[in-house]
């Protein structure tokens, strides 16, 4: 593969470099407000801190997993069928499955200091675990192979159908019964249970978490364009040698 | 680089991509780990404990089988006596004595909604897990620190259930 | 602070595989972009 000089440093571009500054910045100001500023709660002390990272990663796992359906089902409806959404929708799912995956692992530790146990086997859990298995079968359903239509389209009928777990588990412990609690905001309108600066925190948190979702979602499908195009670039040459092999 | 969209003659004679065995014995993983998740949603996730006043009245928390019961840890109710540790555990007007041996984890204390995980012998609940089922609402701590005591005077009034 | 471990714990580890993630994307993004001309990135 040639070697081009005149190549740009990668992704980034003066409106991601801002935005990476202000993702950075939010987060410091998070690890202030969540670790230093905010109270501790009077049940479970400093441990409530935990929720600060924990709520918005499911919060980005899920609406990573709701981009990806979105710009699954533009793919396969849009007239011109554009590659760039199925790189959304890959992009996406990749940053999802990383988010459920932090949020399994912080809500496991956050669990064993309040309930006493790292993992129960009840509604919120196992539902939680099967959208970050589906979603990791997703993963390698679009590294199958062939070509990148071949991808886009059986990927995009899997996210269509993969993205209606995301209310089994919201609504789990409200449906079934569960040891994990139900959510404190956005579910009972104006009854908010969270205190002052906790309920400040949060939001801060969701904020924050949203802009390096969307800051890491433009990077990520920006790279899946270069390895789509270093993907096309071996088959360009592999046709040309096919071609001067038959003599065509 | 070409990069114009290929026409159809051309996409036939692509030369087939290897397949790709990682992605496969993923997705063989995925459906088998997904396959325990769903049989584990099925026998406990569903229907995940009895509340104290259903022991013995509903079916699956017959009195003589494991289950898991969940009630509010009542107040004063909590003794420790040579390693273990009892309380009484109420939901809709109906208590049950529950033995546990050793210190319940987590945050556990007086008012708190509890899951006891054993079986019922002589009327008593013996229990060898128990897990608390902490509520949704947080309250910030005042700034003179609290002791014991008041924490749990705080989980009385903070609990609804 | 009690449970520091945990806390903090939680809070690395969440840091921790987001850097990581990132330095990924970018370095995969420089890496590849040495096969292409800036003219061709969409996004340029």
């Amino acid at each position: 593969m040639q070697l081009d000089k005149t190549s740009p440093s990668g992704t980034g571009t003066p409106a991601t470099r801002t935005l990476g500054v202000l993702v950075i910045a939010s987060l410091i100001a998070l690890s202030l407000f969540g670790l230093v500023f905010s109270a501790e709660d009077v049940v479970q002390g400093s441990t409530v801190r935990i929720m600060y990272v924990h709520v918005p990663s499911i919060w980005v796992a899920y609406m990573a997993f709701a981009f990806t359906a979105i710009s699954s089902a533009v793919y396969l409806t849009a007239k011109n069928r554009s590659l760039g959404w199925d790189r959304f929708a890959g992009a996406s799912a990749e940053i999802g499955v990383l988010f459920v995956a932090i949020s399994l692992v912080t809500g496991s530790l956050w669990g064993r200091l309040t309930w006493g146990t790292y993992w129960v086997w009840d509604a919120r859990l196992t539902s939680t675990a099967f959208l970050f298995i589906t979603y990791i079968g997703y993963l390698a359903v679009r590294r199958l192979g062939g070509t990148h239509r071949q991808r886009a389209r059986r990927s995009g009928v899997l996210a269509l159908l993969a993205v209606l777990e995301i209310p089994l588990v919201h609504f789990s412990v409200r449906v079934w019964r569960s040891l994990h609690q139900e959510a404190s905001v956005a579910d009972k309108g104006t009854d908010v249970e969270l205190d002052g600066l906790m309920l400040f925190s949060l939001f801060f948190g969701l904020v924050a978490f949203t802009l390096l979702f969307v800051w890491l979602v433009i990077h990520r499908q920006r790279t899946l364009w270069l390895e789509d195009a270093y993907a096309d670039k071996g088959l360009d040459a592999a046709i040309v040698a096919r071609r001067e092999e038959a003599g065509v | 680089m070409d990069l114009t969209p290929r026409s159809n003659s051309e996409e036939t004679i692509v030369p087939k991509r290897k397949r790709n065995w990682f992605a496969i014995a993923v997705i063989v993983i995925a459906l088998v780990g997904g396959g325990v998740i769903v049989s584990q949603f099925l026998t406990s996730a569903i229907d995940y404990y009895c509340n104290v006043d259903e022991v013995g009245s509903r079916d699956g928390c017959e009195g003589d089988r494991r289950m898991r019961v969940q009630g509010i840890v009542e107040q004063y109710s909590v003794k420790e006596l040579n390693g273990s540790t009892t309380f009484s555990m109420t939901f809709n007007m109906k208590n049950l004595n529950v033995v546990y041996q050793g210190d319940p984890g987590g945050v556990f204390q007086e008012c708190i909604p509890v899951v006891a995980h054993g079986r019922l012998v002589n009327g008593k609940f013996e229990s060898d897990r128990i897990e608390v089922k902490h509520s949704n609402q947080y309250v910030e701590k005042n700034e003179t620190r609290m002791d014991r005591a008041n924490s749990e005077a705080a989980a009385c009034s903070v609990q609804k259930d | 602070m009690e449970h520091a471990s945990f806390i903090i714990g939680s809070w690395v580890l969440t840091a921790v595989s987001v850097v990581v993630y990132a330095v990924f994307i970018v370095k995969r993004g420089r890496s590849l972009s040495q096969n292409a001309s800036r003219e061709e990135f969409p996004w340029t």
